[in-house]
């Protein structure tokens, strides 16, 4: 298995994509661009609408539309996984909108994203990370009555319960008010640093930036 | 580091076409399945077509009753064209109205054989109508035009002229044209969308109904194309309500046919089946005809239509003071008048609203006091004597009971599982073709549908057998269990099913845990819709079934000709409450989940 190191610290690489290109039917969104992410670390892609910003989290995570084409690489903690199954990359997804499920409780959706086993100790693995979050006592709540702040908490416990080692967010914070962005924003760049993995965040807002190091912008074609 | 990536344009290749199954092919090929039946009757007949059709046009009564059809037919879907755009106005399915469809279900699971009886019952001249009529006339017996103790001599149901068959397909195409557009309408991206753009043409000063009419109307009609064609196609060539409640001399087209259908002599059954052909070329020929005016239309008078400017206050307000408008041009005045009938249009459609379920609950109740009926001289109001007999004997005939419902459930579940398969198994982009495919079956006449399907179980070798029937029963159910699921399948986010593969479940995890039970109402009302239409078939019943299998609606038409009315009235009543009760069932599998109470630092403390 190759593996890949980082050029500042000689530590494992968590995430590194090397993309030839990615097409759609009518034009080459992205060619020749890689990324190298350390684990902990938080890379943002840029640009303009329909410049492939979000084909590329799609081409990431396994989800590409079948008239998209992507050819490249990508290596999650020096395991190749660009021709695995979305289930199998071990990469969470967050999106703009929470998609909770709106017929399960807040702690069936977290459930949702347990690994099979002893149901006590999925249990409490939903209790920590309801407690990570902040919503202690809204286990068993209607994701509906829940605010947008709360909504988006959950969902991020979900991503995070699912033991991913690297976590794509398209446009996570676009529909939070300010003061939730920034309060978001710690919490999702805090729990990648405290786990270790790497996380790639598309945006048009600067103020997501997590490292002005690693940042791409990408031009409409 | 900034790292920035220049995207290149090039042209495309071709290659991803090449990978491409041509969807077109795949559904043509589908959809000559589904019209293979139907040609291969008209063309194995030995008479030849040309010959036939010559002797068909030479048919003393042809004339008139393709006339018939044509009229009842055009006019039954315009009229529900019209009530239904009317009542959609009043912003139904978009802003806070929902309880009115509600009523929707309940009506659909009314099969037209069940109201065209009850509507006789109401409206002949022994009718319970009449009766109520004569009632409140009782003290102007004297100067009452015809004595008022029997009958009056008018002909209100099998009428020349089509009247009552043109009531009873408006009142039942209305609520299918609701459901055809409230499944777009309910869509949460769509619902969202007009809701939007709504208040947009309200703060441009365009009143409520204008407003729907100018910015709902234009973008929703074109999707219920689908829905208008099978209404239109209904209409034309429907034999079992027509039977009932339509002419007789001479009968529509499609009751002719069927007519001569039935006759041992070849060269006659050769004659309706030209009378079908007929009736394929004018389904075809009128919706053609539609499409090409439809298109004319917005190619030259909407643009004018609906973009001249909203109707100001301020000229309301001059109207009201008695003063005379001062109307800026012809433009302005054709304003007002389209803001007045557009309110004018609302304020119908809230009639229809309130009109549409009376006349269902007044038929059901007729029904219903009719078979528990015993002597009944006219023209008392209520019966002399109330007796349970019919009912004994329609629970006594175990055999129909249960024959409709294990037809019924299981081409219901045949139907639902074909159509999830196709849903999940076929692309998302082939989808809106499919419901396009699915919508062929409904454009045919229903003669010639039945005809097709029986030569279909006789090439299979399954005429006259349940499997036959099945297969049948399931064929003709399956596209309305398709486009039930039509809406609530579009609203699906698929983002949900990436979002569960990226933790890490499988499909099949998603399907049983997510999709499925998120979709759980719809496809109990979908399975509830199957299961009407199944237990609604006539002619599929007859013609496949080859006369062995009784379902409660054949019995109702056999009865229709007799005089049992409280038997006619039990079997017509239970073709609605079997139905409904599978509505009831699916409402209440499909009710919402109750849950608790989020746990607040008071109710911790």
């Amino acid at each position: 298995m190759q593996r890949f190191m980082s050029s500042c610290t000689d530590t494992p690489l968590a995430l590194h994509l090397q993309v030839q290109s990615l097409r759609s039917p009518a034009a080459v969104l992205v060619q020749d661009l890689a990324i190298a992410l350390p684990a902990g670390a938080v890379h943002t892609i840029m640009g303009a609408s329909g410049s492939g910003k979000s084909s590329l989290l799609a081409a990431i995570c396994g989800t590409l539309a079948p008239a998209m084409q992507f050819q490249g690489m990508l290596h999650v903690m020096g395991r190749r996984v660009d021709s695995l199954p979305t289930r199998a990359r071990r990469i969470a997804l967050l999106y703009q909108d929470d998609l909770l499920f709106a017929h399960m409780t807040v702690r069936e959706n977290l459930l949702f994203a347990v690994a099979a086993g002893p149901q006590a100790a999925r249990e409490a693995q939903v209790a920590q990370a309801l407690e990570e979050v902040e919503l202690q006592g809204f286990a068993h709540a209607d994701p509906a009555t829940l605010s947008g702040g709360q909504r988006a908490r959950a969902a991020l416990a979900r991503a995070l319960l699912s033991q991913a080692q690297a976590l794509m967010l398209d446009e996570p914070f676009a529909k939070l008010d300010v003061a939730l962005r920034q309060r978001m924003r710690a919490l999702v760049f805090g729990a990648v640093a405290r786990r270790g993995m790497a996380a790639i965040v598309v945006t048009h807002d600067p103020a997501d930036i997590a490292d002005a190091q690693r940042v791409t912008y990408l031009l409409a074609p | 580091m900034v790292a920035r990536v220049k995207s290149v344009s090039v042209t495309e290749h071709g290659s991803y076409g090449n990978r491409r199954v041509p969807k077109q092919s795949v559904l043509a090929g589908q959809s000559l399945f589904w019209l293979r039946p139907v040609f291969v009757d008209i063309f194995s007949s030995n008479t030849s077509l040309a010959t036939t059709c010559a002797l068909l046009l030479q048919q003393p009564q042809f004339a008139q009753a393709l006339v018939l059809s044509l009229c009842s037919g055009a006019a039954a879907t315009l009229l529900a064209l019209a009530a239904s755009a009317c009542i959609l106005s009043t912003g139904l399915g978009l802003r806070a109205q929902r309880e009115h469809a509600a009523f929707l279900p309940a009506m659909l699971a009314l099969p037209h054989v069940a109201f065209a009886l009850g509507c006789v019952l109401l409206l002949a001249p022994s009718g319970w109508l009449v009766r109520f009529m004569f009632a409140l006339l009782r003290p102007w017996a004297d100067t009452a035009p015809w004595p008022l103790d029997a009958p009056p001599p008018w002909q209100s149901t099998q009428d020349p002229y089509a009247l009552g068959l043109l009531l009873v397909l408006v009142c039942k195409e209305i609520p299918f044209l609701l459901w055809g557009a409230l499944a777009h309408m309910q869509r949460p991206d769509v619902a969202l969308a007009w809701q939007a753009q709504l208040r947009v043409a309200a703060t441009l000063g365009h009143s409520a109904p204008s407003a729907w009419w100018r910015v709902v109307w234009p973008q929703l009609l074109p999707r219920m194309a689908g829905p208008l064609l099978a209404v239109w196609a209904y209409s034309l060539s429907v034999v079992d309500v027509a039977w009932i409640i339509g002419p007789t001399a001479p009968p529509t087209l499609a009751v002719l046919a069927w007519q001569w259908l039935q006759d041992a002599d070849p060269s006659t059954r050769a004659l309706g089946l030209a009378a079908v052909f007929c009736l394929l070329l004018c389904t075809v020929l009128v919706a053609g005809l539609a499409v090409m005016g439809y298109r004319l239309d917005r190619r030259w008078l909407a643009p004018a239509r609906w973009t001249r400017g909203p109707q100001r206050l301020t000229d309301t307000f001059h109207s009201r003071s008695g003063k005379s408008k001062p109307y800026q041009s012809r433009g302005q005045a054709a304003s007002e008048c389209l803001a007045r009938s557009g309110a004018c249009g609302a304020a119908i459609g809230r009639g229809w609203m309130r009109a549409l379920p009376a006349v269902y609950l007044l038929v059901g109740a007729v029904l219903l006091w009719s078979s528990v009926a015993g002597v009944w001289v006219f023209p008392a109001l209520w019966p002399q004597s109330w007796t349970l007999q019919a009912w004994q004997q329609v629970l006594g005939s175990v055999g129909v009971l249960g024959t409709t419902l294990w037809l019924g459930l299981a081409s219901a579940g045949m139907a639902l599982v074909l159509a999830l398969l196709c849903l999940e198994c076929l692309p998302v982009r082939w989808h809106s073709a499919l419901f396009g495919v699915s919508y062929l079956p409904l454009a045919v006449p229903t003669l010639l549908w039945a005809l097709g399907l029986q030569r279909v179980c006789i090439a299979l070798g399954w005429d006259a057998s349940a499997w036959g029937l099945w297969l049948a029963h399931s064929a003709s159910v399956w596209p309305y269990v398709l486009l039930s699921l039509q809406g609530p399948y579009a609203a699906l986010d698929r983002r949900g099913a990436h979002l569960a593969a990226s933790l890490g479940r499988s499909h099949w995890a998603y399907l049983w845990q997510v999709q499925w039970p998120l979709l759980r109402a719809a496809l109990a009302a979908a399975f509830a819709v199957g299961f009407a239409v199944s237990v609604a078939q006539f002619l599929v019943t007859l013609f496949v079934g080859g006369g062995r299998f009784a379902t409660v609606t054949t019995e109702a038409l056999a009865l229709s000709s007799g005089g049992q009315r409280p038997l006619l009235a039990a079997f017509a009543l239970l073709q609605w409450l079997l139905p409904a009760g599978l509505f009831g069932l699916a409402l209440w599998l499909g009710r919402k989940r109750r849950f608790a109470p989020p746990l607040t630092a008071r109710s911790l403390a």
